[in-house]
């Protein structure tokens, strides 16, 4: 459960390390996101010397929430922080690498880009 | 919300089921009956074979195709193909041969199934057959995320380091007792 003002962890190595979420991006006036969901953040904290600065309003897809996510065979997947991976506004990765695991449902919501450059797909 | 939701969870059971089955056959999930009874029906894979898409690739002029066992780095797919175009007309190209190959090949069927297609203006597009999957990249996009170098070059060390270290934390370890031992022993 993503909303404004959350702060998420960057899980590719595009040079931001924590975002703060400022909007969702779907339907308006929609109060959280979940995992597969773009939201529109600032970043807060970033490594230096990369092309991401801090304050600068980026696009990203959650990746993992503390929510679980719930399966229709049951499964429960829950993680122990937020994270998101930065985009642009077509929908390509920043980064080139992502890391942690990564649900599959990311394929079926057309995220198949950052499905393919994880390491670890549960 | 409650709408989106419920959205949601209908496109991931229509999807889910041959998407699901794609993975490790020993995870608990994919071995009910439910998702691998219907998993032949939903896979384009079965459409197009991998030396399909190889030819296709080789009539619209890609260059630089490469076929990527991915059986020891990722569950959700068994090969990857990553190609080559030349400019966005040409990556453009690409995805549209092959989803029109596809969609020539079941002319007159019932049900139609199409390969989703990812970022079709820019600079790498993806299409997505389920057991195989086919990656369209710029030049220099296919340089800077260097896929190839992602899939070929970790091995299952890492894997292997990871059952070493769960292996070892199962292992039971009685606790020395410090405590309880006699000064005597020590003396001598």
């Amino acid at each position: 459960m993503i909303q404004p003002q959350t702060y998420l962890n960057v899980a590719d190595n595009s040079g931001a390390r924590k975002l703060m979420c400022i909007r969702i991006i779907g339907a308006s006036n929609r109060r959280y996101a979940h995992i597969g969901d773009v939201i529109v953040a600032v970043i807060k904290e970033a490594i230096p010397n990369t092309p991401l600065e801090r304050s600068e309003v980026i696009r990203a897809v959650i990746v993992r929430t503390c929510k679980e996510l719930k399966r229709n065979n049951g499964t429960i997947i829950r993680y122990d922080d937020n994270a998101a991976v930065v985009i642009d506004q077509e929908g390509n990765p920043k980064g080139t690498r992502v890391f942690g695991a990564i649900p599959r449902e990311l394929r079926q919501l057309n995220f198949t880009k950052i499905v393919s450059l994880a390491p670890e797909v549960l | 919300m409650l709408t989106a939701l419920r959205s949601r969870t209908s496109s991931l059971l229509r999807d889910q089921s041959w998407k699901l089955s794609l993975s490790d056959p020993n995870r608990i999930f994919t071995s009910s009956p439910f998702f691998s009874s219907t998993a032949g029906a939903y896979d384009v894979s079965e459409v197009l074979t991998l030396p399909e898409v190889e030819k296709i690739l080789a009539d619209v002029k890609a260059d630089n195709v490469t076929v990527i066992p991915t059986h020891n780095h990722c569950f959700w797919a068994d090969n990857m193909v990553v190609a080559t175009g030349r400019s966005d007309w040409h990556l453009r190209n690409i995805a549209q041969a092959l989803v029109y190959r596809t969609k020539q090949k079941q002319k007159g069927a019932k049900h139609i199934m199409l390969p989703s297609v990812q970022g079709y203006n820019s600079k790498w597009i993806v299409i997505d057959y389920g057991k195989f999957v086919v990656h369209a990249l710029d030049e220099k996009a296919r340089g800077y995320f260097n896929l190839e170098s992602l899939w070929t070059a970790e091995t299952s060390a890492t894997d292997s380091s990871d059952h070493q270290d769960l292996q070892n934390a199962f292992v039971k370890v009685r606790p020395k007792n410090n405590s309880k031992r006699k000064p005597a022993k020590v003396s001598l």
